[in-house]
């Protein structure tokens, strides 16, 4: 009775109608999921294994695995990689903490002007990459940049592209797109329903017991969503400062130089080869993600 | 008396006392101002757009000009208009006009006593400043109005336009799929929905190439099969002109649903009662019907949300405009990419207008959000 409004039928064939009727209802996005996942995917490890060259499509040949022996052999993609992967290390649990940190500030009840500075803090998320790349260039330049101007000059420390170029990564590329997260998060932590915290409070139970036994867990469904939110955008490379200078071109490594051995070398192969180890690095850590939200999400149904 | 009972009373009292409100002032205090200079700090670089886009370019090439909107100092002397550079001499820095430069000296002459005469000065100038006062330009303006004036307006409606085929495509698409998830039993329906969640994770990078190369095919067919140039008014439009077809390949996906976009959905529908279904049921009321009638009109806020985080990401779009799209101004952001603040300016302040317009709805319905960004 309680799973379905067709539940009172019980024969298998009514079941199996309702399966069908469910099934007319997802066939957007299984076919969606069929054509623009699956076969692209499979198309892509198959490609890898060929020498396909975009300018001669009719002269394929089927070479191995010798486009992953290049890769692993090809220091730039190693280098490029290595980027990637410090890019989800370093940006996602920063994101994941600042956000967090906020809506747990945002809940206190002595904050005015809540409804202006929700959007404020929520307003670098929607605004259009162009114009994030736009204010890292001018923070970063060498000679005009506000970060060279401003903080090293103050510190006393010479200009450069190093220290300019992390901190605004740091900066752009990860504080501004915490808008999302923030709102869900605050989102989860306003829906808790305040006699748990009345209860606990009369048990005795300080602040921080309880952010870490009541609110935290609580809202343990809302982290795993902004989590996957977070990584999605890692995974995707930026959109973001697709153009920059100072990284190579890139601040997306991987993505980068899969897009240069496509449309600069034309090496299609290579390129699937590229994609092929991406994948498997971001769908190992998907895998493990959702093995261990088991452990660590709280699902009330 | 019992040292607990007196502090009872000691908190009691503290309540209504002085002390009470001089911290209960203080801590409200702390916490505004910490968040406020958060905000500061958080927004403090994209003050960098504003202010630059007020600048000229003399003051860019400048690398020891103020970083507010300036103009330097210019004196008009014997009809040569003259920098005026801060120089350090025996009596303190003086504002003096460049007069005559050598390559370790230099002669000045005073804009307030010119009568004084020329004032020599030992030393390299290249290394002194100039003057400078605060004052806004609005020339970048002008002239991106000037060169861009018959673009701007089109781009937009191009890009509302794309926005609006967009959402025909994804909402609907979304919302089925939703209801399929959240209301029929289907063997192995827990195992689909985790398939779902994990698309979400797959990186575009490695669907590019088959992806691309199909989305190039389907270009071409599209325009062989069915050629919309031949088409009085839609020449009349320009759109074919500036390259319709190619926008095929950004819309397609959008039409087989989006995978957050159903989660959200999901989430909702699952909260809707069962029983006001089951009661439609028995009505005689088919599955569409139930979807139509019941469960959408509870979920208007949810809808309404998922709009609007599709305009902010369709209007944010960047990488596949910039891939299909590389010839012809179609696409705002990725129109303006590397062309100057102005330009950025402009593409910014519309997804920054329509967030404060429907702020008060957006934060209301908060839990729903996820961005794509």
């Amino acid at each position: 009775m309680k799973t379905s409004p067709f539940s009172f039928i019980t024969t298998s064939k009514f079941r199996r109608r309702e399966a069908l009727i469910g099934l007319a209802f997802l066939s957007p996005w299984l076919l969606g999921f069929i054509l623009l996942k699956c076969i692209p995917i499979l198309l892509s490890f198959i490609y890898s294994l060929t020498d396909f060259h975009m300018l001669e499509p009719n002269n394929i040949k089927f070479i191995g695995l010798a486009n992953y022996a290049t890769v692993f052999s090809d220091s730039e993609a190693i280098i490029n990689l290595g980027g990637s992967l410090g890019y989800y290390v370093f940006a996602v649990p920063v994101q994941m903490i600042l956000a967090l940190f906020l809506a747990l500030v945002f809940t206190s009840w002595r904050l005015k002007a809540k409804r202006l500075l929700i959007p404020l803090f929520f307003m670098p998320s929607i605004i259009p990459a162009a114009a994030i790349l736009s204010v890292w260039m001018g923070m970063v330049d060498l000679k005009t940049g506000w970060f060279n101007l401003l903080l090293l000059q103050f510190f006393g420390l010479p200009p450069s592209y190093g220290i300019g170029a992390l901190f605004s990564l740091a900066f752009l590329l990860s504080i501004w797109s915490i808008g999302p997260g923030f709102l869900i998060m605050l989102g989860a932590i306003e829906a808790i329903h305040s006699d748990i915290n009345d209860a606990a409070r009369i048990d005795g139970a300080g602040s921080i017991a309880r952010l870490f036994f009541i609110t935290l867990p609580l809202i343990s469904p809302a982290i795993f969503f902004t989590l996957v939110i977070n990584l999605t955008s890692a995974f995707g490379g930026t959109i973001l400062l697709d153009r920059g200078f100072v990284f190579h071109q890139s601040l997306s490594p991987m993505e980068n130089y899969i897009t240069r051995q496509m449309f600069t070398n034309s090496d299609l192969g290579y390129a699937c080869a590229l994609a092929w180890v991406m994948f498997s690095i971001t769908i190992s850590i998907t895998i493990w993600l959702f093995r261990s939200a088991r452990s660590w999400v709280y699902f009330p149904e | 008396m019992k040292l607990s009972t007196f502090l009872k009373r000691l908190t009691e009292r503290s309540h209504s006392s002085l002390t009470y409100h001089v911290w209960d002032f203080t801590a409200t205090a702390i916490v505004n101002f910490f968040v406020f200079s958060l905000l500061f700090l958080y927004l403090g670089p994209m003050l960098y757009l504003p202010v630059t886009a007020l600048k000229l370019p003399t003051q860019m090439a400048d690398p020891n000009a103020p970083l507010y909107p300036a103009d330097a100092v210019i004196y008009e002397y014997q009809n040569r208009p003259l920098n005026v550079y801060i120089v350090p001499t025996t009596n303190g820095e003086r504002h003096l006009a460049l007069v005559k430069t050598r390559r370790t000296s230099a002669d000045f002459i005073d804009p307030e006593n010119p009568q004084a005469g020329i004032i020599h000065w030992d030393g390299n100038w290249r290394a002194l400043n100039k003057v400078y006062v605060p004052n806004m330009h609005t020339e970048n303006f002008t002239k991106f109005f000037g060169e861009f004036s018959n673009l701007y307006f089109p781009l937009v409606l191009h890009t509302l336009i794309i926005t609006f085929f967009g959402l025909v495509g994804v909402i609907p698409t979304s919302i089925a799929v939703a209801y399929g998830f959240s209301r029929f039993r289907i063997p192995g329906i827990e195992w689909l929905f985790i398939l779902l969640i994990a698309t979400i994770l797959i990186p575009e990078t490695v669907t590019l190439v088959p992806t691309y190369r199909a989305n190039i095919s389907l270009v071409n067919w599209v325009t062989t099969t069915f050629p919309l140039e031949s088409v009085t008014w839609l020449k009349d439009l320009d759109l074919a002109n500036s390259g319709l077809y190619r926008v095929l390949p950004v819309l397609v996906q959008h039409y087989f649903g989006n995978a957050i976009f159903i989660f959200l959905l999901r989430q909702k529908f699952k909260s809707i009662p069962r029983d006001l279904d089951e009661a439609a049921m028995i009505d005689g009321a088919g599955p569409l019907r139930i979807l139509v009638s019941i469960v959408l009109p509870q979920s208007i806020p949810v809808v309404s949300t998922i709009v609007i985080i599709h305009f902010f990401y369709s209007w944010n779009e960047i990488r596949q405009a910039s891939l299909y799209l590389a010839q012809g101004r179609l696409w705002m952001p990725a129109s303006f990419l590397n062309s100057g603040e102005v330009p950025i300016l402009l593409t910014m302040i519309i997804p920054v207008m329509v967030l404060f317009l429907v702020q008060p709805f957006f934060m209301k319905h908060v839990p729903v959000i996820g961005n794509e960004k």
